[in-house]
């Protein structure tokens, strides 16, 4: 077994080589990076840059021309990976015509996740009062607490979500961070997120993407470091830097 | 971290099912169409009523017309021809809801990372649907309960070929919708997509009526033209075997290319098989049907004696026929001895050599205009009628045969004359407000 095998099994998840065109549009161009287990990995970028398709080629959602996702120094099958990940992506309305409370308790089933967890969420997002409407009459900010409900109630080891903090205000976003932290013991995590200063708050690392190519990857001080900027440069500084 | 243990294949499948059967009862496009079958079937039932009151006055005063009154075709079919407008119009708006709105509701994306193969899932999906279509069956279930009350008479397997009939005309519709609605990018373009099939079919068999040659195959073969076989009471192989292919294969295509991460030249691969296998096993069918009359009446049968003495004819009875396609002498022959006889001769031979008649009133062009030749076995003779009893002695003498009939009991028929404007507040009223509730119920998200 060479070195590089070696160093994967110490990953929870590696991305190898993600080639994915759209007819001449080149969207990723060989995006490469790896997730330590219970890290946060924040994939940033301009809208466009290519996070969403990346997450769903991720996911198998979307055929990839080339690489390989292996999971734990394994190659991943997209079939295996949906016992590995779940992917929440951004601006979906699932089962908009049923209540909330009916949608939320099709995949607390589904992923055989206890009733009383439910409850949890349901106080956490403050969702209570939303229970017994449908999810196409609510707002935007509900609908993304359902969304987020939904994401939580997954018990896949890698939870990937896209644009988490869309739609709600500073004071929501920090609840959801801390809701997020909570939830992320013992679970691995790849946000997609186009707000640097959310993003700061609660990633380990950073993935800076831009027109399908990755500009960067490491922790906020890694990539000052690698941009020459000042120990308290904040994210944006460091991105406009990079791109 | 180990990798995560699935639940149970039967309880996800159970769970997705109810959802699936969840999002169609909160559908409006369910309901409205289940209001509008009501009212549908409720009319043509109470014209079928009506019209065969009218005609069953005359046949209790000449019983030698009562045979003529059957119900299956003075009632049923009228009743279900309502089914047909739905399921043609208004069914492929639900059905197309299935994929398509999860597609663009984004629920798909959900779905498909669910431990089920696409192919399961759609299985749950048509399987949900076709629960939900047996709902819109209510209307047709309470005419027969209101016919058999009003002293009408029902044979329960002409019921049962024409329930079958419908049932797989809307599974196939069903397939060609999800169908349409995988490939296509929102819900307008699949419903196009779809109802250019159904109303293709309807077009298509509508130009080919009365018509030879290849467009009269193709208009046979059309989804309108397969469904009217059931209708006449004839259970044929070829049309079970065709309906449940072409279902099958719209359901397999779709089952291909839900998934939007599988790579384009494997689905098309993949495409391309399941069409190869869909022509392998229509063709066979059709190439070597077998019949069942399932009507009181038997009407698409001879005597049992003459089909069995016409089973044992050994070599080919060539027919020709001078008669223009258009010609009403020859659509009668063709609907009733000649599809007796291609059901009945091993090896029958019909050819319809270039003929034309001048016009309604002129003279015609050939002189053998409205002859029937019959060769069999290097003998010939031929007639102008176009009746079994003087067609089926010509066939015997060529062939040397000497049959003597079964004797069979005469389908006297059941001429009713009953009045049942009283349900028009069952079907106007009652039903169409049930469906109306049921559906503001579900558009609460109640379901």
């Amino acid at each position: 077994m060479d070195k590089n095998v070696t160093k994967q099994q110490t990953n929870e998840l590696s991305v190898i080589g993600i080639n994915k065109t759209f007819g001449t549009y080149q969207a990723l161009s060989d995006v490469s990076f790896a997730v330590t287990p219970g890290e946060i990995l924040g994939l940033i970028g301009p809208n466009g840059a290519g996070k969403s398709t990346l997450l769903e080629c991720i996911t198998g959602l979307l055929p990839v021309e080339s690489g390989t996702i292996r999971w734990q120094g394994r190659q991943l099958s997209p079939e295996k990976r949906k016992q590995v990940l779940w992917y929440q992506p951004d601006n979906i309305l699932p089962f908009a015509e049923q209540q909330v409370t009916t949608t939320l308790s099709f995949f607390q089933q589904i992923h055989g996740v206890d009733k009383m967890e439910i409850k949890q969420l349901v106080n956490r997002l403050e969702l209570s009062p939303m229970l017994y409407k449908p999810l196409n009459a609510l707002s935007k900010g509900y609908r993304h607490r359902v969304l987020l409900a939904l994401a939580l109630l997954s018990r896949q080891p890698l939870l990937m979500l896209d644009e988490p903090f869309d739609g709600f205000d500073l004071r929501q976003s920090l609840s959801v961070m801390d809701l997020l932290r909570e939830c992320r013991a013992g679970r691995t995590m790849i946000l997609s997120i186009h707000q640097l200063t959310e993003a700061e708050k609660i990633c380990d690392r950073f993935l800076l993407l831009d027109q399908g190519r990755v500009l960067g990857i490491g922790t906020l001080d890694e990539l000052r470091k690698q941009t020459g900027l000042a120990s308290d440069a904040r994210l944006e500084e460091v991105f406009l830097a990079i791109t | 971290m180990p990798l995560l243990k699935s639940p149970p294949k039967h309880q996800l499948a159970r769970l997705v099912m109810i959802q699936e059967m969840r999002g169609l009862l909160v559908s409006p496009a369910l309901w409205i169409m289940l209001i509008i079958v009501s009212l549908l079937v409720g009319y043509s039932f109470l014209q079928a009523v009506n019209l065969f009151s009218q005609a069953s006055r005359t046949a209790l005063s000449f019983p030698e017309l009562a045979g003529g009154m059957n119900p299956l075709e003075g009632i049923f079919v009228p009743t279900f021809g309502a089914y047909y407008l739905s399921q043609t119009l208004l069914l492929p708006f639900v059905a197309i809801r299935l994929i398509g709105l999860d597609k663009q509701s984004g629920a798909l994306k959900l779905l498909l990372q669910l431990p089920l193969s696409p192919l399961t899932l759609c299985g749950l999906k048509i399987t949900a649907m076709g629960l939900v279509w047996l709902s819109s069956l209510l209307p047709a279930a309470s005419a027969l309960i209101i016919w058999h009350n009003l002293g009408g008479h029902i044979y329960p397997p002409e019921i049962a070929i024409l329930l079958a009939g419908h049932g797989l005309y809307s599974l196939t519709v069903i397939s060609i919708a999800m169908f349409a609605a995988t490939i296509s990018d929102s819900l307008p373009t699949a419903a196009m997509f779809c109802l250019a099939a159904t109303l293709g079919s309807w077009v298509l068999d509508f130009a080919a009526a009365g018509q030879g040659g290849l467009l009269g195959i193709l208009g046979s073969l059309s989804l309108t033209g397969m469904l009217r076989q059931f209708e006449n009471g004839l259970l044929s192989t070829a049309y079970v075997a065709a309906f449940l292919s072409l279902a099958l294969l719209f359901f397999l295509l779709t089952a291909i290319w839900l998934h939007p991460g599988r790579r384009m030249f494997l689905n098309l691969g993949k495409s391309f098989t399941c069409i190869a296998l869909f022509c392998i096993v229509a063709l066979s069918s059709l190439l070597a049907p077998k019949y069942m009359d399932v009507t009181e009446n038997r009407r698409h049968s001879f005597n049992p004696a003459d089909i069995r003495a016409l089973q044992k004819l050994r070599k080919t009875l060539t027919i020709t026929i001078y008669l223009d396609p258009q010609d009403s002498r020859l659509l009668d022959l063709k609907h009733d001895v000649l599809g007796k006889l291609r059901r009945s001769v091993p090896q029958l031979n019909v050819k319809y050599p270039q003929t034309k008649s001048a016009g309604l009133f002129g003279a015609t062009e050939s002189d053998n205009y409205g002859l029937i030749q019959y060769s069999y076995n290097g003998q010939h003779d031929q007639s102008y009628s176009n009746s079994e009893n003087e067609i089926l002695p010509i066939i015997y003498t060529l062939a040397g045969a000497q049959v003597v009939p079964d004797s069979i009991p005469t389908y006297s028929g059941h001429p009713l004359t009953a009045e049942a404007t009283g349900s028009k507040w069952w079907f106007y009223i009652f039903l169409p407000l049930f469906f109306l509730c049921a559906g503001l119920y579900g558009r609460k998200g109640k379901w």
